[in-house]
């Protein structure tokens, strides 16, 4: 039985439209989104944090570098009173997304729901920066550890 | 239906990832700092307790003592106080919104927002590769040397080692004089002296390998580069007789940092090597030493410089010797290349109030 009390078991879900379809931008360019919550219910969002960074992948420990951050807490603009937001940002000279062995980086924007008595929810929708092909690696690779 | 994630015995772990509840992780750690902060609150009244119960108080154990005494006290509240402000401060905040803070904290200000921006976020800054002029063409670039390290910590080892066996031998050798031979002390002796010469003698080859076949030299006529730049090389060698081959490439490295329980190992693979030239039985007479230009070009598409705390991609020329009479090496020479020009007004941007990154965490 669904409810607005504590127990109740949501599935919440961000649907993002960036501006551009392929999702593809040049170092520099703005990104555009428009981003639409469902699957909140009743449950009352405190805190909605909406960032755009860039994350390492691969071998090593992830690093993270935030390029725009905002955190909105006024009731008004937040589930369930309004489901749908957008926002833009630009985008800095570097780094680029890079497809590499053990190195890889990767650009994305996270939407982050606080929920009261709840656990936080994120959503996380990778876009490209730049239009680097992946590395294929030409020799034999060499790896040394120390 | 109650739907509360108890904690785990065990879950997965590398590095600082980890798969369970990061509200169970923070509240385990937010109790063992409160722990260490209690013990130190407990040891500081104890311990005030027993000065002010004292007879003559203070002046009885004095001040030195008095704050030798406070050193565990202390070094628990400071540990314990330090760690449970810091979770207190990052407590309720999301990864990106810590990283935010720590990079730009005006963007928590009313305006919400990050008011100036690096020119090339991750690139590493290029200032120590540029402030050396060459002498042929505008830059001569710095020789990264972690032989140089390799032969330090061989000497390091040889000098400690060797000092052990002196101090082992001086008192074996006291103990024979005197009439007492220490047969386990001898027996022991033997191992660390075959040890110790094994020390000397690799630190030797490894010194007499850095030195013997003389300097590199690069130059290059523009720094920073950018893909597709085509750039001119200087190659000065020096030592003397014959060198089977000496040839240039243009080397991609990624570097990977992480742990591996409590070790940190860091990874690094050659990605792209594009060789550019190539030179075949040299000859180096006493006092000359080989020169050589040649010129690359940095692959269109190329990935630019990045580094950020824990991974790394770096350009660099790798300089291929084969000696005659000595071990081949390679010396690198990291340059920086920036990214791809995306339109003429790149550099002439002026500075976003979003756009502005920041690196690692």
């Amino acid at each position: 039985m669904m409810s607005g009390s504590l127990q109740e078991r949501l599935e919440p879900r961000v649907i993002t439209e960036f501006d551009r379809p392929s999702r593809r931008y040049d170092p520099e360019e703005t990104v555009r989104l428009r981003y639409h919550v469902t699957g909140t219910g009743d449950a009352v969002v405190r805190v909605i944090e909406r960032s755009a960074l860039w994350y390492s992948e691969g071998k090593g420990e992830e690093d993270l570098g935030v390029c725009f951050f905002e955190r909105l807490t006024d009731p008004q603009g937040l589930p369930p009173h309004t489901r749908r937001g957008e926002f833009a940002f630009r985008l800095p000279a570097s780094p680029m997304t890079y497809e590499g062995t053990i190195v890889k980086i990767r650009w994305c924007v996270r939407i982050r729901l606080f929920f009261v008595g709840r656990r936080d929810f994120v959503s996380e929708h990778v876009f490209d920066v730049g239009e680097l092909p992946p590395v294929q690696l030409p020799l034999q690779p060499r790896a040394v550890g120390r | 239906m109650v739907s509360i994630r108890l904690p785990r015995l065990f879950e997965k772990k590398r590095g600082s990832r980890r798969t369970g509840s990061q509200a169970w992780g923070r509240a385990g750690e937010a109790c063992f700092y409160a722990a260490l902060l209690a013990a130190g609150m407990v040891f500081t009244a104890m311990l005030g307790r027993r000065i002010v119960e004292a007879p003559g108080g203070l002046a009885s154990i004095g001040l030195w003592m008095w704050l030798l005494t406070l050193l565990l006290p202390g070094a628990l509240l400071s540990i314990g106080g330090s760690g449970l402000a810091r979770l207190i401060h990052g407590w309720g905040r999301s990864e990106e919104g810590m990283a935010a803070l720590r990079r730009f904290p005006e963007m928590f200000q009313p305006s919400g927002r990050a008011s100036e921006a690096e020119p090339f976020p991750s690139v590493p800054p290029w200032e120590n590769l540029n402030n050396s002029p060459g002498t042929i063409l505008r830059y001569r670039l710095p020789l990264e040397s972690p032989e140089s390290w390799s032969v330090f910590g061989f000497g390091l080892f040889a000098v400690l080692w060797n000092a052990v066996v002196v101090l082992l031998a001086v008192t074996a050798g006291v103990g024979f004089v005197g009439g007492q031979t220490d047969w386990l002390l001898l027996s022991i002796l033997v191992p660390f002296v075959a040890i110790g010469v094994a020390g000397v003698v690799i630190f030797v080859r490894a010194l007499v390998l850095q030195t013997a076949v003389g300097p590199t030299q690069i130059e290059i006529a523009d720094h920073p580069l950018r893909p597709g730049d085509r750039c001119d090389v200087y190659l000065g060698q020096g030592g003397r007789g014959m060198f089977r081959r000496i040839a240039l490439s243009l080397e991609l490295e990624e570097l990977a940092t992480f742990r591996q329980g409590t070790d940190t190992r860091t990874e690094r693979r050659v990605v792209h090597e594009i060789p550019f030239a190539e030179w075949r039985a040299i000859s180096i007479a006493p006092g000359r030493r080989f020169e050589e230009r040649a010129s690359f070009e940095v692959p269109a598409e190329a990935m630019h410089s990045f580094a950020s705390l824990h991974n790394a991609v770096t350009w660099r020329i790798a300089v291929h010797v084969e000696p005659a009479k000595w071990p081949r090496f390679t010396r690198h020479f990291p340059i920086i290349v920036l990214p791809q020009r995306t339109g003429p007004a790149l550099l002439n941007v002026p500075p976003s109030r979003l756009a502005v990154v920041g690196s690692g965490r």
